[in-house]
C-alpha cells in the first residue's frame, strides 16, 4: 500500500472503519490487522485525492460518538437506583475506548492540528472567538460529546445521587467505593484535554456541593456531640472523625479537594467552638491534662492564630509555676536551690512541649519567654533589681569550689552546663558577670578552684553565650595566673644568681590592674614586717629590671602566708593573712604587746587592726588581758596552752568574710556605674553614625545595643543624655526632641 | 623563736608609671588601652623614646609609619629615639 493521495471511495472505507470503531468504543477484540488497516484507511481519508475527506470524516465520527453516547444516557437514566453504577460502567468503557480511538485517529488529529496552527495564522490580528467550532482531537471530542449528552443532561440526577451516597457513607453504611470514586473523577477526567481551568466542571457540578453538604453535616454533628460530651471527649470524638474524613476524601475525591474538604470539616467542628475550646484550655493547661493539651493542639494547629491562647496559657502556667517554686526557696543553699528549681521547671516543660506539642516553635518561645519572666522577677516594684544574677554567680561558684564531695569532671562540666542554661535567660547579665568576677579573683587568689580546667571551660561556655567583650576581663585574670606561675619561676632563679635567701617560701600573684575587681577601698598603710621585707625588696628589683616602667602595688590584704607555731605543745602549721602574721610575729621578741605598740609598728588603720585582733581573740591564739572595749592600752598575752586536733589548720578570719549584703551592694554599684559608661559609649557611637536622631528612635537604639548585657531603664538613659549634653558631646536641636552629634 | 614564718604568698598589682596620665596621640589615660586595643595591659605595652615622652606603643608605631622623612616624636620634635 502506497503512502500517496489516491482517490478513495469514502462511503466504502467509512464503513469499513465504522464497524471497527464501534467494537473500539465498547472495548471489543479487534485483530492486529484490522487495526492496522483503520489505521491507514484514516491516514488515506485524510490525505484523499481530489479532495480529502478529513473534514468529512470528523463529521461522521462526531455524529457517531454522539449518537453512541445518547444511548447510552438512556440506558442510564432509565436505570433508576442504579444509576450511578451504570454510569460507572459505562464511564469506564467509554474513557478507555476514546483514548483508543484517538490513536486510531491518530493522523486526523495531526491533521486538525496542523489546519488549527494554519487558521491561527490566517486569523491573525482578527478574533480567534468567531471560528463556529473549533476543531478537536478525537479523544477530546469523544469526551466533550460525553460532557455534553451524558453529564450536563444528567446533572442533578448524579450531584444528588453522589451526595446521597456521601452521606451514607459518613452514617456508615456500605458505599460502592469504587463506583463512587470513578464517578466523581469523570468530572476530572472529561475535561483533561483542556488547557485551563481543568477542574471547573468538577468543582460547579460537585465540589461546591459537597462541601456545603459536609458543612452543614459536621455543624449538626458537632452539636450533636457538645452536647453528650465534655471537651475533652469531644475533642477525641473531632479527631476519630477528621481522620475518618481524611481517609474518605482519599477514597472518593480529586486530591484537589482533599485539603478543602478537611478545612470544612475543621471550620465546623473546631474553629466555630473556638470559644468553649479556649474557656476548656486553662484548667487543661493549669492540671497539665497532657492527652487532652495533645488533642486540642492537634486541633487547633491547623486554624490560624488558634493556638495563640493556648500558647499565652501555657507561658502564664510556667511563670506562675516556676515562681512558686521560687519564692517556696528556704533554708540553707538558696543558691543550689534556685538553679535546681529553674532547671526542673526547663526540663519538665520542654520535655511536655517535646511530647504534648510536637516541639512547637511557638511553645518553644513561650517557655524561653516564660523561664526569662521567672529568672528576672524583681524582688518587689521598690526594688529595682533581682536576685537570680547573684544567686547564679554563688551556684557557679560553690561548684568551682574545692569541697569535700569530689564530683567527677564530666559531672561537674555539666552541671556548669546547666548553669549556662539559666544564665540565657538572665537580663541583667553584667550583674551576674561583677558577681561571678569578684568570686573567680578569690577562687584565683585563695587557690580555691576546685580544677582549672574546669575554671577555664566556664569561662569559655560564658564567652559562647554572651561573646569575647563579656569574658575578656574573667580571661584576663585566668592568664594572669599563668603569667603569675611564669614569673614566680624566673625570680626563683634570679634569686638563685643573686645567691640571695629570703629566708622564707616566697611566691606571688601580679595582677593587671582594672582586671580585676579588686577595690581599693581595702587598702591600709603596712609596714612590712621584717622577715617579709627582704623578699618584697628582691621582688622589686627583679620586676622593675624586667619590666621597666611598671610599678607594683601591693595588696596586703589579699596575702597569705603560712607560720610555724613553735611555743606550744606540738608544732603547728597555721595558714593567716598577713595582718595576722604581722601581729603573731610582734610576740616573737615579748609575751605580751600593748595595743598601741602594734599600731606603732604594724602601721594598719584602725579598722583593720582591730578586725584581726579579733579574729585573733577569737580563736584563742590571745587573750586580752583585761575585759572591756580594746583602747590603745589594752595588752595581749600569747595563749600558751593552745590546742588543736589538727596539726595543720587556717585561722578563720572575720577578715576574709566580708558582709555579703555590703559586698552585694557595692557590686551593684560598680554595675550600675559600669552601665551609665556602657550606655554613653553606645550613645556616642550611634550619635556619630547618625548624627542627628529624635529621642524616641535613640532610646530604642541604646535599649537594643545595650540587650546582651542588661535591660537598661529609660530614665537611666535619659541621665546619660543629660550628662553628654553637659560634656558637649551632644546638643539640641531647634527641633523639640531631637539631638545632633557635637563632632 | 616562738613563731617562724615558712611561706608567704603575696598579690600585687602592676600599673604603668609614666609622667603623664594620658597618651599624647591618642588622648586616652595610659591605664586604659589605645583605640584599636579592647584590653589594657600586656596586649597593649607603652614604649618611652629618649626624650623621655610615652605613648601607647601601638599609637607611636602608627605615627612613626606615617612620617616619611624624619621620624619625629609628636610632643618635642626631637628625633624619636626609643629608649634602650
Amino acid at each position: 500500500m502506497s503512502l500517496k493521495p489516491r482517490i478513495v471511495n469514502f462511503e466504502e472505507t467509512w464503513g469499513r472503519l465504522l464497524e471497527t470503531v464501534q467494537s473500539v468504543i465498547q472495548l471489543g477484540d479487534i485483530k492486529r490487522g484490522t487495526w492496522s488497516d483503520r489505521f491507514s484507511d484514516v491516514y488515506a481519508l485524510c490525505v484523499a485525492f481530489p479532495e480529502p475527506h478529513s473534514e468529512r470524516l470528523y463529521n461522521v465520527t462526531k455524529l457517531f460518538l454522539e449518537e453512541h453516547v445518547d444511548n447510552l444516557r438512556k440506558q442510564v437514566a432509565g436505570a433508576g437506583e442504579s444509576l450511578l453504577s451504570q454510569y460507572h460502567r459505562f464511564w469506564q468503557q467509554y474513557s478507555k475506548g476514546a483514548a483508543y480511538m484517538d490513536q486510531l485517529y491518530s493522523y486526523l488529529n495531526q491533521h486538525i492540528r496542523k489546519q488549527k496552527m494554519s487558521e491561527a495564522d490566517r486569523n491573525f490580528g482578527a478574533f480567534t472567538d468567531t471560528i463556529e467550532e473549533q476543531l478537536m482531537d478525537i479523544g477530546e471530542l469523544a469526551l466533550d460529546i460525553w460532557k455534553r449528552l451524558m453529564i450536563r443532561p444528567l446533572d442533578k440526577c448524579l450531584q444528588e445521587l453522589l451526595l446521597r451516597e456521601m452521606l451514607k457513607d459518613r452514617a456508615g453504611d456500605d458505599t460502592q467505593h469504587t463506583v463512587l470514586h470513578s464517578v466523581i473523577n469523570s468530572l476530572v477526567e472529561v475535561e483533561q484535554y483542556k488547557k485551563k481551568q481543568q477542574l471547573k466542571l468538577y468543582q460547579d457540578l460537585f465540589e461546591i456541593k459537597c462541601l456545603e453538604q459536609t458543612g452543614a453535616f459536621y455543624r449538626k454533628e458537632s452539636a450533636r456531640l457538645l452536647q453528650d460530651h465534655d471537651c475533652s471527649q469531644y475533642m477525641g470524638k473531632v479527631l476519630q472523625r477528621l481522620q475518618e474524613e481524611q481517609l474518605r476524601s482519599r477514597k472518593f475525591l480529586h486530591p484537589s479537594s482533599y485539603h478543602r474538604v478537611l478545612e470544612e470539616c475543621q471550620k465546623r467542628m473546631v474553629a466555630d467552638h473556638m470559644s468553649l475550646l479556649h474557656s476548656e484550655c486553662r484548667t487543661m493547661v493549669r492540671k497539665e491534662q497532657r492527652q487532652d493539651l495533645s488533642r486540642m493542639y492537634e486541633l487547633l494547629k491547623p486554624i490560624t492564630s488558634g493556638l495563640s491562647i493556648m500558647v499565652e496559657e501555657l507561658e502564664a502556667h510556667i511563670i506562675d509555676s516556676g515562681r512558686q517554686a521560687i519564692a517556696g526557696l528556704h533554708g540553707d543553699n538558696i543558691p543550689a536551690q534556685f538553679v535546681e528549681a529553674m532547671l526542673s521547671l526547663h526540663i519538665k516543660f520542654s520535655e511536655m512541649i517535646t511530647t504534648v506539642f510536637n516541639k512547637d516553635q511557638l511553645f518553644t518561645k513561650s517557655l524561653d519567654m516564660a523561664c526569662s519572666s521567672v529568672v528576672n522577677k524583681k524582688l518587689s516594684s521598690k526594688h529595682n533589681s533581682c536576685r537570680s544574677p547573684e544567686l547564679l554567680a554563688r551556684h557557679c561558684d560553690a561548684l568551682l569550689k574545692k569541697s569535700s564531695k569530689g564530683s567527677s569532671e564530666s559531672e561537674l562540666d555539666d552541671r556548669l552546663g546547666q548553669c549556662i542554661l539559666v544564665f540565657r535567660y538572665i537580663d541583667d547579665k553584667d550583674i551576674f558577670q561583677r558577681f561571678y568576677a569578684r568570686m573567680l579573683a578569690k577562687r584565683l587568689i585563695h587557690g580555691l578552684s576546685t580544677s582549672m580546667d574546669a575554671e577555664e571551660s566556664m569561662i569559655n561556655k560564658l564567652k559562647q553565650a554572651c561573646g569575647y567583650e563579656f569574658t575578656n576581663k574573667l580571661h584576663r585574670m585566668f592568664t594572669d595566673m599563668g603569667v603569675s606561675d611564669d614569673l614566680n619561676n624566673k625570680f626563683a632563679k634570679f634569686s638563685q644568681e643573686k645567691e640571695t635567701d629570703l629566708g622564707i617560701n616566697f611566691s606571688i600573684y601580679v595582677l593587671t590592674t582594672g582586671s580585676w575587681p579588686l577595690g581599693q577601698s581595702a587598702l591600709t598603710p603596712f609596714a612590712i614586717s621584717q622577715e617579709l621585707e627582704k623578699s618584697v625588696r628582691m621582688f622589686e628589683i627583679f620586676y622593675s629590671e624586667k619590666f621597666p616602667g611598671r610599678k607594683l602595688t601591693w595588696l596586703h590584704h589579699l596575702c597569705t602566708g603560712e607560720l610555724k607555731l613553735n611555743y606550744l605543745k606540738k608544732p603547728y602549721i597555721v595558714t593567716t593573712t598577713t595582718f595576722q602574721m604581722a601581729v603573731l610575729l610582734m610576740f616573737n621578741n615579748q609575751d605580751t604587746v600593748q595595743y598601741s605598740e602594734l599600731i606603732n609598728s604594724s602601721l594598719i588603720n584602725e579598722k583593720e587592726l582591730s578586725k584581726t585582733v579579733q579574729s585573733l581573740i577569737d580563736t584563742k591564739f590571745i587573750e586580752q588581758n583585761h575585759e572591756g572595749p580594746i583602747t590603745e592600752n589594752t595588752s595581749f598575752t600569747l595563749n600558751l596552752l593552745y590546742s588543736n586536733k589538727r596539726t595543720k589548720f587556717k585561722i578563720t578570719t572575720a577578715v576574709q568574710r566580708d558582709p555579703p549584703q555590703q559586698e552585694v551592694e557595692q557590686t551593684h554599684n560598680a554595675v550600675d556605674e559600669d552601665r551609665k559608661l556602657y550606655l554613653q559609649a553606645a550613645i556616642v557611637r550611634i550619635m556619630k553614625a547618625r548624627k542627628k536622631l529624635r529621642h524616641n528612635i535613640l532610646i530604642q537604639e541604646v535599649i537594643s545595643q545595650a540587650r546582651s548585657r542588661f535591660s537598661p531603664s529609660v530614665s537611666m538613659i535619659k541621665k546619660c543624655i543629660e550628662a553628654l549634653i553637659d560634656k558637649q558631646y551632644l546638643e539640641r536641636t531647634t527641633k523639640a526632641d531631637e539631638y545632633a552629634y557635637v563632632a | 623563736m616562738k613563731v617562724k614564718v615558712k611561706s608567704w604568698t603575696a598579690v600585687a598589682t602592676w600599673r604603668w608609671i609614666a609622667n603623664d596620665d594620658n597618651c599624647g596621640i591618642c588622648r586616652t589615660a595610659f591605664d586604659g588601652c589605645c583605640p584599636d586595643c579592647k584590653m589594657p595591659g600586656d596586649d597593649c605595652p607603652l614604649v618611652w623614646g629618649q626624650c623621655s615622652h610615652v605613648f601607647h606603643m601601638h599609637c607611636i608605631l602608627k605615627w612613626l609609619n606615617s612620617q616619611q622623612v624624619h621620624q619625629l616624636c609628636p610632643m618635642c620634635r626631637q628625633e624619636w629615639k626609643f629608649k634602650e
